[in-house]
């Protein structure tokens, strides 16, 4: 009988150790199960709500007392770790937690390529009389240019390795070149390398 | 009589998930079948072993650069580098890789195929308009180059280190001096080590030199065999090819040569013993143990099958042989066939504006091979640089 039960297990066992997948839902919050050193969602997540809620605190972006709301627009961010990211991901993330942390009271300019040729565009139909429309707006002038960086110091030494990120973010005041707010956020890794893969 | 089978039972679950080494049609890729090879890539990485995802990502890859889809082949070189580049591998797949067959692992390449994912992903970053992240690539991909076991070969890669030079200028970085000096550093330690190449490089003695860059993928790159009596030995072969260098014209002018700056075949060759390599000698001496005790017992027990010991040496030694044959000592041989055997560099300062650029990939002899040559209308830029990767493929335009 016990040998009938273990020959049943271990066929049962043959069928299924080479074929078990999944495809679940998780929360981006969640420990990113797919390791690795780089950023994952919830750094990104994190990152943008904390900067955001930064921002907000120190008040250089609050509207000024006669109700004129601060504008900025959001330049680049540069990559200088040994990881290759999409900066657009971070960088949108962190613009819609601004936007959603000020309530709107806030002017976002899109400086993108794209917005500038869209604009041109649509003022050439507009010119022309293909399209409905005033045509006397000016493209609105920045107060602020929000900028980031991201850095980082790898260390690799037998099986071992570890990634420190920085990824710093700064506001730069348009009319007097001054830095008016600058945070961080930073993340460490540490790896160890499988003897199967050595 | 049971336990025989219930061993072999037992053996099973670890054993019988052998991954073979994807069949890559490679005699499609080097006739310039580019559509044909990403279609089999394609329908691998749906249908295929998950475990070889890297591998028909990485010549997925290649076609696309091929047929000239910079975008998509970034985003395939990215997902095979974050299945190369992860360290943490589930204590299940160790074990299975361990106990039964080594090439049940998740292939992530060697150092030397990690490096050059990251020169094919910086590449596609590049033409992205992001030398930043093109950097990153690079830094990624010296890192996993400082991989090998052997620690004397470890950063010897002198393309990864001049090309990141390259980047850090583009984008204004810091760092670019250093990186030039590694990469020379690297070059000079490689032929010392028997690479191929030239001491002194024109390349890297002048690593900033150039606003036209063409990044010349040549030859086709080693082959990993299995050797030893049961296999256990993973050895790289060089394969033949008749390209070994290039020359350009712009305009009817001569650019010059090609300089290599990375032998993927020395890189291959000097990746240094490694922990499994020992664990699969040891796993080969059992598996000749106990396949010499299992005959032996085996023929012992047929002389004497009246008698009960007999029977147990034919029982214990059948369970022997079974132990042995279910035993793969055999090394993992899965790599990355569509490589190039040099990745040479050829770069020229040349006015802004369009220009014909012709690539004549040479033989051994110095004669230009007619189906590679590469004629192409380039734009260089007046302010920045303009950089090509043109492998000695035939055009893509040259198949119907």
């Amino acid at each position: 009988m016990l040998i009938r039960s273990v020959t049943v297990g271990l066929l049962g066992l043959l069928l299924t150790a080479c074929g078990s997948t999944r495809d679940t839902r998780v929360n981006p919050d969640a420990a990113d199960s797919v390791t690795g050193t780089g950023l994952q969602s919830m750094d990104i997540r994190t990152m943008a709500n904390r900067m955001a809620a930064d921002i907000k605190e120190w008040g250089v972006l609050a509207p000024t007392s006669d109700g004129k709301l601060a504008s900025f627009f959001i330049y680049e961010m540069v990559n200088e770790s040994s990881d290759t990211i999409n900066k657009m991901l971070v960088l949108t993330k962190l613009r819609t937690e601004l936007f959603k942390a000020f309530r709107g009271r806030i002017d976002i300019l899109d400086r993108s390529p794209s917005a500038t040729d869209l604009s041109n565009a649509e003022q050439r139909m507009k010119q022309r009389g293909e399209v409905t429309g005033a045509n006397n707006k000016k493209v609105f002038g920045s107060d602020f240019v929000l900028k980031g960086r991201m850095m980082s110091r790898d260390r690799q030494a037998g099986k071992l390795k570890s990634s420190y990120i920085l990824v710093t973010f700064e506001l730069t005041d348009l009319a007097t070149q001054k830095l008016v707010w600058t945070n961080d956020y930073e993340m460490k890794t540490e790896s160890e390398r499988s003897v199967i893969n050595r | 009589m049971r336990l025989p089978l219930l061993a072999v039972l037992a053996v099973l679950p670890v054993a019988g998930c052998s991954i073979s080494q994807p069949s890559v049609p490679v005699g499609s890729y080097l006739g310039g079948d580019y559509v044909a090879v990403r279609t089999f890539a394609e329908t691998q990485e749906a249908e295929g072993d998950v475990e070889n995802l890297a591998i028909v990502l990485n010549v997925k890859g290649q076609c696309q650069l091929a047929l000239g889809d910079v975008d998509a082949a970034r985003q395939t070189f990215q997902t095979a580098a974050q299945i190369m580049g992860t360290w943490a591998t589930s204590g299940n797949e160790v074990t299975a890789a361990i106990v039964g067959s080594e090439s049940s692992k998740t292939y992530k390449g060697d150092p030397y195929e990690k490096a050059m994912n990251a020169f094919y992903l910086s590449y596609c970053y590049l033409q992205k308009g992001e030398p930043d992240n093109a950097r990153a690539a690079l830094k990624r991909g010296i890192l996993m180059d400082g991989e090998v076991a052997d620690e004397k070969f470890q950063a010897d890669n002198a393309l990864l280190f001049w090309m990141a030079g390259r980047m850090s200028r583009l984008f204004g970085a810091s760092g670019a001096e250093d990186y030039f000096k590694e990469a020379q550093t690297a070059n000079t330690f490689s032929i010392e080590h028997d690479a191929r190449g030239d001491v002194n490089n024109a390349i890297l003695a002048s690593p900033e030199k150039g606003n036209l860059v063409l990044l010349l993928p040549i030859g086709l790159g080693p082959k990993k065999f299995a050797d030893g009596r049961e296999e256990e030995l993973a050895r790289f072969s060089p394969q033949s090819h008749p390209a070994v260098r290039a020359q350009a014209t712009l305009d009817g002018e001569s650019l010059g040569r090609s300089w290599i700056l990375n032998d993927v075949d020395y890189q291959a060759s000097t990746l240094g013993g490694t922990a499994m390599e020992g664990i699969r000698k040891g796993k080969a001496v059992f598996k000749r143990s106990t396949r010499i005790g299992g005959t032996v017992l085996v023929n012992e027990g047929l002389n004497n099958l009246d008698s009960d010991e007999g029977q147990a040496a034919a029982i214990v030694g059948g369970a022997l042989l079974v132990f042995s044959a279910l035993t793969s000592s055999a090394a993992d041989v899965r790599h990355w066939p569509t490589l190039p055997s040099t990745v040479q560099v050829l770069v020229a300062e040349v006015p802004p504006g369009e220009h014909d650029l012709v690539v004549d990939f040479l033989d051994g002899s110095g004669r230009p091979l007619p189906q590679l040559q590469h004629t192409v209308r380039i734009n260089v830029p007046s302010t920045g640089e303009a950089w090509f990767l043109i492998p000695s493929l035939p055009p893509a335009a040259a198949k119907p």
